[in-house]
């Protein structure tokens, strides 16, 4: 027992040390992956403050050009308004439509903290569960996709965005629907890429590529980017196609989180289908 | 001014630089900016490790909350902390440390705080983007992030005290 203490007591340090530096590692290399709680995150109440306090700062540095995305946006959607048309027929009466349910809800919000030089990059929403916010909604801006909601706190919640290492969202070219897996290398936060489109599809230069909005986390058709050029992958009858982004996250403070109304009953029929079973 | 007090100023307002301005900076080339590991180096010589492992624990905590980065930091900084001892052994003054001094620029010299800071700022920068890329294929990578890195965050380091550490009046 007394050599176990003197031990102790020689190597107290580098016992010390390892097993904070296990602690730090097993946090980093679990929470990338599976958030379990908000604390150690920018979605706790103290990093919260802090980080709003920062905005308050920062927000006005891109606020012209922010404006004027706004600003397009609402023409855009005034453009569609009953005024701004002329009546062709008059006697017509608008009626509530039983053909469309609405499937998607979305919230405004603001980006209150945001990296894009790291491997993986989180931003910081400043609404959270009391603003109905839930983890795994996905987040858009006016001019491309986001992330996908990754924590949740009271009045804040993370997103992983599109600048992570394994995002993995449905993607599709817009011209002839091929689709495929959108991934990001960690360089540099214009370019991503798509992988698992075979060899054997043409695909234009400059092609839209949009959300394929199959796992209901994102609707059919919300813009990503453009096709920039195509690399043959050495061994594998695939494509790598190089995506150019549509939206400039290191400006981005708008976006919108998306509610899907009918995510439930989309679950409850998946969930029927019977499980693979080892043979 | 009293010691407790100069040092948790500077572990306050160093860890607020790096979370809520050199984090939010973007250089290109994968450059990023890290000067939080001067707080540990300027901690007086006789300070026992053990306290220093907890600071630079509590340290990394607050900037890993702050950043959404889940313990790069803090493993970083913890591997700094640990062989500071041991490099500060390596590069011993003959007649050892004097205990009156502070570990800073002035006080110690520039030849000594290239060579001790520089080697551990060095391991520290490759540890934390060994961590965050952790891939081996991007191993070309990983040090064109350290060695274009590295000379940055040693300016940023010497000009912070150039502008906050008093020098030390001429004999």
């Amino acid at each position: 027992m007394r050599n176990l203490f003197a031990f102790l007591r020689r190597f107290q340090v580098f016992l010390l040390f390892t097993f904070m530096q296990v602690f730090a590692l097993y946090t980093y290399f679990t929470y990338l992956n599976f958030p379990r709680s908000q604390y150690l995150t920018s979605a706790s109440k103290v990093a919260g403050t802090f980080l709003s306090a920062k905005h308050e700062v920062t927000k006005h540095l891109n606020l012209s050009k922010n404006n004027t995305a706004l600003q397009k946006e609402n023409i855009h959607l005034r453009s569609q308004l009953p005024m701004s048309f002329v009546r062709l027929e008059n006697g017509l009466v608008k009626i509530n439509d039983t053909l469309f349910k609405q499937q998607y809800d979305y919230i405004p919000a603001l980006v209150i903290n945001s990296t894009f030089t790291k491997a993986n990059n989180y931003f910081t929403l400043n609404i959270g569960s009391a603003q109905g916010i839930e983890k795994d909604m996905g987040v858009f801006s006016d001019k491309g996709i986001v992330g996908i909601i990754h924590n949740v706190s009271e009045h804040f919640s993370v997103v992983k965005s599109v600048l992570t290492e394994n995002i993995n969202i449905d993607v599709m070219i817009e011209s002839d629907g091929s689709f495929g897996l959108l991934k990001w290398d960690g360089k540099h936060p214009r370019r991503g890429s798509i992988s698992g489109i075979s060899n054997d599809t043409r695909i234009k230069r400059w092609s839209k590529v949009v959300t394929k909005g199959g796992s209901g986390i994102f609707p059919r058709g919300i813009p990503v980017g453009k096709v920039e050029k195509l690399r043959t992958v050495e061994g594998k009858p695939i494509w790598d196609v190089v995506v150019l982004f549509s939206e400039n996250y290191r400006t981005l403070q708008r976006v919108y989180v998306i509610k899907n109304l009918l995510k439930e009953e989309q679950k409850k029929i998946e969930s029927l289908i019977p499980e693979d079973k080892p043979k | 001014m009293n010691q407790v007090i100069k040092h948790s100023i500077r572990f306050v307002f160093l860890a607020l630089l790096q979370a809520l301005v050199l984090n939010q900076l973007e250089i290109g080339l994968g450059i990023q900016v890290m000067v939080y590991p001067l707080f540990i180096f300027l901690l007086p010589f006789e300070f026992s490790i053990i306290a220093m492992l907890f600071l630079a624990f509590a340290m990394g905590i607050v900037i890993d909350s702050i950043c959404n980065t889940y313990g790069l930091h803090t493993s970083s900084l913890l591997l700094f902390t640990y062989l500071r001892p041991i490099i500060f052994k390596m590069f011993a003054p003959r007649e050892g440390y004097d205990l009156s001094k502070e570990s800073n620029l002035f006080e110690m010299g520039p030849r000594w705080f290239i060579y001790v800071f520089g080697f551990l700022l060095l391991i520290h920068h490759f540890w934390f983007f060994l961590l965050e890329m952790f891939r081996i294929d991007a191993i070309l990578f990983i040090l064109q992030k350290t060695f274009l890195s590295l000379p940055i965050s040693f300016l940023f380091v010497v000009l912070l005290q150039m502008l906050f550490i008093r020098k030390p009046k001429e004999r």
